[in-house]
């Protein structure tokens, strides 16, 4: 069944060239062992992270433990879970009151408790953000790029009207922490050609794909013609570099593509039905996931949705966990249901991968993991409860942390990993690193883990050290 | 290799499995020994008996010894498998233990991992530490300064045309964004074109030196992403950073000797201890990433061109840097004894300071740190360094004429183009007290500078040759300034420290903190050293261009300012004006037809505003030809 020699020979001589064209983008980041690698069968066209910044509570929200209500006096220690567990679709998994329409279709995901952070000392969430979304421990000596540049940069846009890499909810001005969040919302070394196409406001992501504010379509259309046009009459022509300016003109047009598209409507949440708006509209979140379910519709590739990490709220609750994970929960449960309905409702779910993770856990009591030299950054240390802003998952965790993921050839239905019954609530089965989530989702998206660019004549891997190994049993 | 015994009875599972798996043999590792111990000797590197090479990867494949992916099929596995003496391989030499020959199996199975770039074939090219004093040859096709000379006498060599020269206009436009990051004035250019002394050129790039605080508005960009200083960015949050900005924009308005400079950098004063100290992330960090080794990493790229990131961690497998060397850099800085770790693991061995090229002289670790700095500061500028000066002169290089004399210009130790100009020019900036405006002046001042650029090299390095300068795209911050210089809308306040009283006509672009649209247009967030910016522009910056709101706003702004400075004008009138600021020429009648019907009636904010649009979207005003 070998090949023959010449066919060997053939293949290899054919894949030499194709490196050589890439090589062409003289300067750009080149695909290392491009002959030899191969990537598994994509499950999945186009991947929706949703995005819980600031330290999703697992005890509090996928992974319910020991449920105390509030009492004056109670001991913290005697706390697992601030909510009590709720049954969902499927025998044997609960999840914790406030998700009941996640409950609801917890039959079409896989449930994963077991997955795990490193212990970097002092907990910063920059720093573990930083590590999820690129993969890479901060600081690095090249700029990491995000799991979306990866995408972007390996498979490309599935409709080159729409930006590979999208990001919805995440201001990155004047929120705090602004200079750690630009470090790894980027392209990275592979250059903004790859990086985030930013939408902070589902509702007015119109705005970034329509001529500019108070310029009417019919002058958009007619400056362009004009350039064009103007360039065609340019005495210099293309004296100095053609390769340039052929490749300047091609982003313009890239650009202009998408600004006079019909598929930009994707972008106009206004264009949806009132039931259906109405049923995702609980803030940013929630239209952030109909803009989301609407872009895939139209072909995004990699599609990031945020609570918006903003230092010391949402998720990141280092005092008043319960009132404001209550609140919370209200924002994501119902979009994300419905999110999951509309995309098998439309035949997409078989190859969308959603995914709901965050940066690590919470706990009541514990900073990092047992053992850890990490501060304590809780605002209130307490050892009884004696006001309500005490009852909450005030500590980073990173023993065990849930990450929810439907479509994309997961199984449906199923429970992954498992953490401890009592505290510390570590993970107990099948960890899933950082690295192993990734190489998990790239398996899905058909990217293998082992993908490597060269940066300065060094191997850089689409999960760290090439290492990460995708946890094949989360998959049907 | 411990842990691929205890894999090799899997290794048949794995080679059957088509979805990604992980390499069970590591090239660097596992595989790059046993070549070089057993068939290096008579298989590469000049030598290829039986006409067998294993330099490359591509020469193993061609000679079709061995089968992409199928070792059991692979002649080169039956000849080390071979029972006859005669006929096994090696030749002359005890077979190969059997768990070798796995390894070797089990990397053709899993496609034959190589080292990118990897090589048996030894380059003849040794990079000089001392400086060097070339001969000038005989004056050539271009002319008689020195530079012009020595490309004559290559492109003589290399069977090469020179290029045209450029005219007036469009070398006063730019030399002026080369050296002050700033358009001429238009009326300036009539001038100069109309001027008629034969050393006009010469006086202009001395004119534009001598105004030190445009030009030192503009090489703080450079500075700044080479010395990684910005006004905000991580690591400031927490104090774990510090700038140096005051310091650095009046060593530049001051001209500064650039090894006064490296010294006050090396050997700080509290002004400029930013550089030396690094980026303290708080919580722990992987060992290659404290700040004694960011020291190691940071000094050998910027001042030395070489790249000590690899040899942070283990020995590098793409240069000659040892693990021991970078840790022998960073101990200079360590306050106390400075274990060295190996990916990230600690070895036991203490770091001993070292310079990373001892022949220049040793470091005295028993001293203070203080005075260990002291003493890299003055090995890193002694007279015999001739890689310090290399090093900077490449970057100019680059900078002006759009590649490297080496390329890449953090890998110093290649062989550059032209080694002569290189080591011309080198010592050219030492025997002038290192002042770099010294070697500005005289590489601008060149006919090899003032030419027509050519196209931009595509194909492998290897094959490049020198024909002329390369296009270079404006910079974020040339763009910007352009923009706020010809629409009046610069901002008032500057956020680099110490840049805020000199005189200038406008708020430059790089005295501010970064916005959304000078990092759309490639101004980079400084946590790494960056020696080059992208050339290209992407499709997200042509979206910013095309609609983002920063840009469009300031269209509109500027729009409205330039209808009010000229009330009078009528289209025409702005159309040459726009032109002569934007392109330092004036619009042919071709295209002043062209633009006319956008001023159907009175010239409009809206009609000045897609004009303005259209003038600085033209490849023409974009990249510098």
């Amino acid at each position: 069944m070998s090949p023959s020699i010449s066919e060997t020979r053939r293949d290899f001589l054919k894949q030499l060239r194709g490196a050589s064209i890439a090589a062409m983008a003289a300067g750009a980041p080149q695909f290392v062992r491009g002959a030899d690698l191969r990537h598994p069968n994509a499950k999945a066209d186009t991947c929706i992270l949703l995005w819980m910044g600031g330290g999703m509570a697992a005890p509090d929200t996928f992974d319910p433990k020991h449920y105390e209500p509030f009492k004056v006096g109670l001991p913290v220690k005697d706390v697992g879970s601030t909510f009590p567990s709720i049954d969902t679709a499927v025998d044997g998994i609960q999840i914790t009151k406030g998700l009941e329409h996640i409950a609801n279709v917890m039959d079409r995901g896989t449930l994963i408790r077991s997955h795990v952070q490193p212990d970097l000392g002092h907990i910063l969430h920059s720093r573990h953000q930083y590590h999820w979304h690129t993969g890479y421990v901060p600081p690095q000596t090249v700029a990491a790029p995000h799991v979306g540049a990866w995408m972007s940069k390996v498979l490309g846009p599935r409709n080159p009207a729409i930006p590979a890499f999208i990001d919805i909810g995440q201001r990155i001005e004047g929120v705090g922490e602004q200079e750690e969040l630009k470090a790894f919302h980027t392209g990275g070394f592979f250059g903004t050609e790859y990086g985030p196409f930013l939408l902070p406001y589902p509702d007015q992501a119109m705005d970034a794909v329509r001529p500019p504010e108070g310029m009417t379509p019919g002058r958009f259309a007619d400056r362009y013609k004009f350039y064009k046009d103007l360039i065609a009459k340019s005495p210099t022509g293309k004296q100095g570099s053609a390769y340039q300016q052929e490749s300047m003109l091609r982003a313009m047009d890239n650009a202009h593509r998408l600004l006079s598209s019909p598929e930009r409507v994707a972008f106009d949440l206004s264009e949806e039905p009132k039931e259906i708006y109405d049923k995702y509209n609980t803030g940013r979140f929630g239209l952030g996931c109909l803009l989301a379910r609407r872009l895939t519709e139209s072909g995004a590739r990699f599609i990031e949705v945020t609570t918006e990490y903003v230092p010391f709220l949402h998720w990141d609750t280092h005092e008043k966990g319960h009132t404001t994970l209550a609140r919370l929960k209200r924002e994501i449960d119902q979009p994300i249901a419905q999110l999951v309905l509309d995309l098998e409702a439309r035949g997409l779910l078989d190859r969308t991968l959603v995914v709901v993770a965050s940066e690590f856990s919470r706990d009541m009591i514990i900073e990092g993991v047992p053992g850890s030299n990490a501060r304590d950054q809780a605002s209130s240390k307490v050892d009884l409860l004696t006001e309500m802003k005490h009852y909450g998952q005030h500590r980073h965790f990173t023993g065990g942390s849930s990450v929810m993921m439907f479509g994309g050839g997961v199984k449906r239905g199923h429970l992954y990993g498992d953490t401890a019954d009592e505290r510390p609530f570590i993970a107990t089965k099948d960890p899933v690193s950082v690295s192993d989530l990734h190489a998990t989702i790239f398996h899905a998206m058909g990217i293998s883990s082992e993908t490597a660019f060269d940066v300065e004549e060094r191997p850089f891997y689409a999960t760290e050290d090439g290492k990460g190994h995708p946890h094949l049993g989360i998959f049907a | 290799m411990i842990l691929l015994r205890t894999l090799i009875p899997a290794l048949g599972l794995l080679i059957t499995a088509s979805v990604s798996r992980a390499q069970s043999v590591d090239f660097s590792h596992d595989v790059l020994p046993l070549l070089r111990s057993h068939c290096v000797k008579c298989h590469a590197d000049g030598t290829y008996k039986g006409g067998f090479s294993i330099d490359t990867r591509e020469a193993l494949l061609v000679s079709e010894s061995v089968l992409h992916g199928n070792a059991a099929e692979s002649p080169l596995v039956h000849l080390l498998k071979e029972t006859e003496d005669e006929d096994r391989m090696p030749q002359k030499a005890d077979p190969l233990p059997s768990e070798s020959i796995a390894i070797l199996e089990a990397w053709i199975n899993e496609g034959l991992v190589w080292e990118e770039g990897f090589t048996f074939k030894e380059s003849t090219w040794v990079a000089l530490l001392a400086p060097r004093r070339p001969i000038l040859p005989d004056v050539g096709a271009l002319g008689s300064h020195p530079i012009d000379r020595l490309v004559s006498a290559y492109f003589t060599e290399h069977e090469l045309a020179p290029p045209s020269g450029l005219s007036d206009q469009a070398f006063y436009r730019r030399v002026s964004l080369d050296l002050l990051g700033l358009l001429p004035n238009p009326d300036a250019v009539d001038v100069f074109v109309e001027t008629t002394s034969p050393n006009k050129r010469r006086l202009l790039i001395d004119g534009l030196l001598d105004q030190s605080v445009d030009y030192a508005d503009h090489w703080l960009t450079f500075w700044n992403d080479l010395l990684r200083n910005d006004y905000k960015g991580t690591g400031f949050i927490d104090g774990g950073r510090k700038q140096i900005t005051e310091w650095l924009y009046k060593s530049l308005v001051e001209n500064k000797p650039y090894d006064v400079f490296a010294r006050e950098l090396i050997s700080p004063t509290e002004a400029s201890e930013g550089f030396v100290k690094g980026i303290q992330w708080r919580g722990n960090v992987n060992a290659s990433q404290r700040r004694e080794v960011q020291f190691a990493q940071n000094i050998s790229q910027v001042f030395l061109g070489e790249n000590m990131k690899c040899a942070s961690c283990h020995d590098s497998f793409i240069n000659d840097w040892k693990l021991t060397d970078a840790y022998g850099l960073a101990a200079i800085v360590a306050e106390e004894p400075l274990e060295i770790h190996r990916c990230d693991k600690p070895t036991g061995q203490f770091a001993k300071a070292q310079f990373p090229f001892p022949e220049l002289g040793d470091i005295d670790a028993t001293k203070p740190k203080p005075e260990r700095l002291q003493q890299t500061a003055a090995l890193m500028t002694s007279p015999e360094n001739g890689r310090f000066a290399r090093t900077i002169i490449n970057r100019l290089w680059q900078r002006l004429l759009g590649r490297g004399l080496v390329e890449p210009v953090d890998m110093m130790s290649n062989e550059p183009w032209d080694a002569d100009l290189l080591d011309f020019l080198a010592v050219h900036l030492m025997d002038s007290n290192y002042d770099l405006k010294k070697t500005i002046a005289l590489i601008t001042s060149s006919r090899s500078y003032q030419s027509h650029a050519v196209e931009r090299h595509l194909g492998p390095a290897e094959e490049f040759h020198f024909q002329g300068p390369t296009a270079k795209r404006l910079t974020a911050e040339q763009f910007v300034d352009a923009l706020w210089k010809i629409t009046g809308q610069a901002p008032e306040k500057v956020a680099a420290k110490g840049a805020d009283k000199s005189d200038r006509s406008f708020v430059r672009a790089s005295l501010v903190d970064s916005s959304y649209l000078m990092r759309a247009l490639g101004r980079p967030n400084r946590e790494q050293i960056v020696t080059v910016r992208p050339e290209d522009l992407s499709t997200l910056q042509a979206l910013e261009l095309n609609n983002g709101k920063e840009f469009s706003e300031l269209l509109a702004k500027g729009a409205g300012s330039l209808l009010e400075r000229f009330p009078e004008a009528n289209a025409d009138m702005l159309i040459v004006e726009i032109y002569r600021q934007a392109l330092s020429r004036e619009p042919t009648p071709d295209e002043l037809q062209q633009v006319s019907p956008l001023f159907e009636g009175p010239a409009t904010p809206e009609s000045v505003a897609d004009l303005l649009w259209t003038v600085f979207l033209l490849p023409e005003f974009q990249i510098l030809p």
